[in-house]
């Protein structure tokens, strides 16, 4: 009858559960799956992610002009594959979620083990579009982009790269304008949802509370 | 000289009641809380804040747990068990660390024990593998206590009587019932029409304004973040704030204790703790008063060891950690879409703000032969699946086989859930049986940012509590389907919700099976209290919080009386 259900907690109690418990086991596991995943990439693809995310220091820096740099133009052609725009409703680059992802993965808070595995995920996705199709990510068309997100998802590493690439996009939808993504409430607009009062100013940001 | 008469460690429903009661008292008295000073004005509505970082709780890199769960048999029959750090695993197990503690960030369902919770050994007998035993002592020493939270915590709600209402001292709440929302109306007359009743739940939410505090202002975002009211009757709005006012009350934030120094005598003499600067600092009281939630408060104790106490502080017979509690049971969602009810209803429906307030106590106690021979019970309360938009944008990332859904098809799940579709949900709770393996030590390995074993947690769970709990959400998914909703689902299980913890110093007449006397005092260190949840033998089938703060209340006077 007794089952291992550590594991399991979150997604049994759901909802019933403190909310931000769900949340952070979440990125704890990717990180974990994806370590134990790095060892079939190459150790140079790893360094090269790394050093392209060294090369970027601009904090505000504009969606557009984030995205022709690496290993930005990665994160947002990711995003916007994932998340686009139509005539109905906003896309990866209406709710700023590379400037978003951007911020907070500089925020002196964020784990640096999780922030390498993010950058680290973007060596990977190059690695396998190269390999693949001979060009960089953000250098193919949408389906072979496509294929591309087909073929990293089916490893336990890629679907929970993609699974956090999305989490993040969702952040820079819902979250509160403040934060930098959800530009001009456009995402709140779209999902008509109606945050809760009083919303957090600027100078109460979550990083600033402790 | 001491410095102070009372030093309490930890600022929660344990700590806000004796800190208020003694300072009004016109004690001097230190509370020693381990986490931030937050106030109303650092609570917003804010999701990143109050649920996906690490604001309210410790960085899992500086404080973590260890988690033992169970992982089949040895070849003798005994259990295997393996262990993994909350760090590696992600399974956060902390609550809110902040002055108030986690008081700051509950719902507020609050509900009483009730007489036979307190002998529920003597009435329902025994359970193989549990150890479940009667209190030492009875409903009526808690009902005062009961009562006088309600004013000083501020609990509104109505009292409809019912065949298992506890015996009340007043006829009713000192504050009417929160503003309820239009589905609570469909949940009364479903459960009528299947023969059940419908309770109003009681609410630790101020409906009005009183004192300092206003009154609730119907945001929709209530459990898991800070109250930007102070409506939220928490340990700090409520208890603390008056505290401090007294001029009696000193509160240290960032103060974390280590340790409970004692001497020859076995008496406590002092409170260890690192400051901001982790710095080490001491501090000396008549009387010292443990409340840091049950988990910590039994992590604490075992590593105070003194001359008179080896093996920890109050532990001189093994039972710190030991039969830890949780709650048991699970919770079931149903779905309606807005479409399904007229122009009228449905957009009462996609209101937020107003409470649904309702629960069902009819199996409080079991008396069905399908089920089996009497048995305990417990309670049943409808809620809406929680507002929080990025999360519920996140659980549809997935499809039902588990695999990521990306472009077009996200999107239009998207849409529909946030737009088209109200979640009603309930929770079951039920007593989670105190068993053996189910308790708290200190880890051999695994220490905190300050070089302290951290505590090591086995998650055992007793297989009774699954099948009270499935014979509850049964019978909830039958309002459910009352109400014609779709999509109904459960789950039962004994993952234990991380929030809602007691037990690890039992309270009982016998030292040798105990932590602490009928007075929540340590049995073998006669200046020490412990006012959390830690106490409680059994859980009842009810969040522990109306409870933890009427005992408290009740320790409080005890302690005045012998200052």
């Amino acid at each position: 009858m007794r089952k291992k259900f550590i594991r399991k907690l979150f997604r049994q109690w759901d909802e019933s559960l403190p909310e931000g418990l769900q949340y952070r086991a979440e990125l704890r596991q990717s990180r974990r799956y994806f370590l134990k995943a790095v060892s079939i990439i190459p150790a140079a693809v790893l360094v090269a992610g790394c050093d392209n995310s060294s090369s970027v220091s601009t904090t505000n820096a504009s969606q557009a002009s984030l995205s022709e740099q690496a290993p930005w133009n990665t994160f947002s052609s990711v995003q916007n594959h994932l998340f686009p725009e139509d005539t109905q409703s906003p896309g990866a680059d209406d709710i700023n979620a590379t400037g978003y992802l951007k911020s907070i993965l500089e925020l002196p808070d964020f784990d640096d083990a999780d922030k390498k595995f993010m950058h680290d995920g973007v060596g990977w996705i190059n690695d396998i579009s190269i390999e693949m199709f001979k060009h960089s990510f953000h250098q193919l068309n949408n389906s072979n982009k496509e294929e591309v997100l087909q073929s990293i998802v089916t490893s336990n590493a890629g679907d929970r790269w993609l699974s956090l690439i999305l989490l993040y996009i969702f952040e820079a939808l819902i979250a509160d304008p403040v934060y930098g993504g959800n530009t001009n409430k456009v995402g709140w607009q779209w999902l008509e949802h109606i945050p809760g009062f009083p919303l957090p100013p600027e100078n109460k940001r979550y990083y600033l509370l402790k | 000289m001491k410095d102070f008469d009372v030093c309490i460690i930890g600022s929660g429903a344990g700590g806000g009641p004796v800190a208020l009661t003694l300072s009004e008292a016109g004690y001097s008295v230190l509370v020693l809380e381990k986490g931030p000073w937050f106030t109303e004005a650092d609570f917003f509505k804010d999701e990143l804040a109050c649920c996906r970082r690490s604001v309210y709780t410790p960085e899992l890199k500086d404080e973590m747990h260890v988690l033992e769960e169970y992982d089949g048999q040895n070849s003798d029959g005994s259990y295997k068990w393996s262990s993994e750090s909350t760090l590696e695993s992600g399974s956060d197990f902390w609550n809110g660390n902040c002055i108030g503690g986690s008081s700051n960030f509950m719902s507020g369902y609050f509900y009483r024990l009730k007489p036979k919770d307190f002998r529920l050994r003597s009435e329902f007998g025994e359970i193989n593998e549990a150890n479940v035993v009667d209190w030492p002592i009875d409903y009526e020493a808690m009902e005062p206590y009961y009562t006088l939270a309600e004013t000083a915590v501020g609990i509104s709600g109505k009292v409809i009587p019912h065949q298992y209402q506890e015996p009340r001292s007043t006829p009713d709440f000192p504050y009417p019932p929160t503003i309820e929302h239009a589905v609570s109306g469909l949940i009364d007359k479903a459960c009528r029409e299947l023969n059940m009743h419908p309770l109003p739940t009681p609410r630790a939410i101020l409906p009005i304004a009183e004192g300092d505090r206003n009154g609730c202002a119907y945001s929709g975002f209530c459990g898991s973040y800070g109250c930007s009211t102070g409506a939220k009757g928490s340990s700090r709005a409520a208890l603390l704030d008056k505290a401090v006012k007294t001029g009696n009350c000193e509160i240290r934030a960032h103060a974390k204790v280590y340790k409970l120094v004692s001497n020859q005598s076995g008496q406590v003499t002092n409170a260890d703790y690192f400051n901001k600067d982790n710095k080490k600092q001491s501090v000396s009281a008549k009387v010292f008063v443990v409340a840091c939630q049950a988990i910590e408060t039994s992590r604490l104790l075992l590593a105070s060891t003194g001359p008179k106490h080896p093996n920890g502080l109050a532990n001189n017979s093994g039972q710190v950690g030991k039969n830890l509690l949780f709650s048991a049971g699970g919770s079931g969602t149903g779905e309606f879409t807005y479409k399904q009810f007229d122009t009228e209803l449905g957009q009462a429906m996609k209101q937020r703000g107003p409470f649904v307030n309702r629960n069902l106590q009819d199996w409080y106690y079991i008396d069905d032969k399908e089920f089996g021979s009497p048995a305990k019970g417990g309670v049943i309360d409808f809620l809406f699946r929680h507002p929080n938009g990025i999360s519920k944008a996140n659980r549809e990332k997935r499809d039902d086989n588990g695999n990521l859904v990306w472009g077009k098809p996200l999107k239009q799940r998207l849409k529909t859930v946030f737009a088209d579709t109200k979640y009603l949900r309930f929770e079951v709770f039920n007593d989670w049986l105190p068993t053996d393996d189910c308790f708290v030590s200190l880890d051999s390995s695994v220490k905190d940012k300050w070089g302290s074993p951290v505590a090591k947690i086995r998650l055992g769970y007793h297989d009774h509590d699954l099948k009270v709990g499935r014979y509850l959400a049964d019978k909830s998914e039958q309002v459910l389907r009352q109400m014609n909703a779709s999509n109904i689902r459960s789950s039962v299980s004994g993952s234990p919700p991380p929030n809602l913890v007691a037990g690890g110093c039992r309270f009982g007449n016998d030292p040798a099976t105990s932590v602490l006397n009928a007075d929540c005092q340590a049995h073998d260190a006669e200046n020490l209290y412990v006012t959390d949840g830690s106490f409680m033998p059994t859980g009842g089938s009810v969040p522990y919080t109306w409870t933890i703060y009427a005992n408290a209340f009740r320790v409080a006077d005890i302690i005045k009386k012998r200052l």
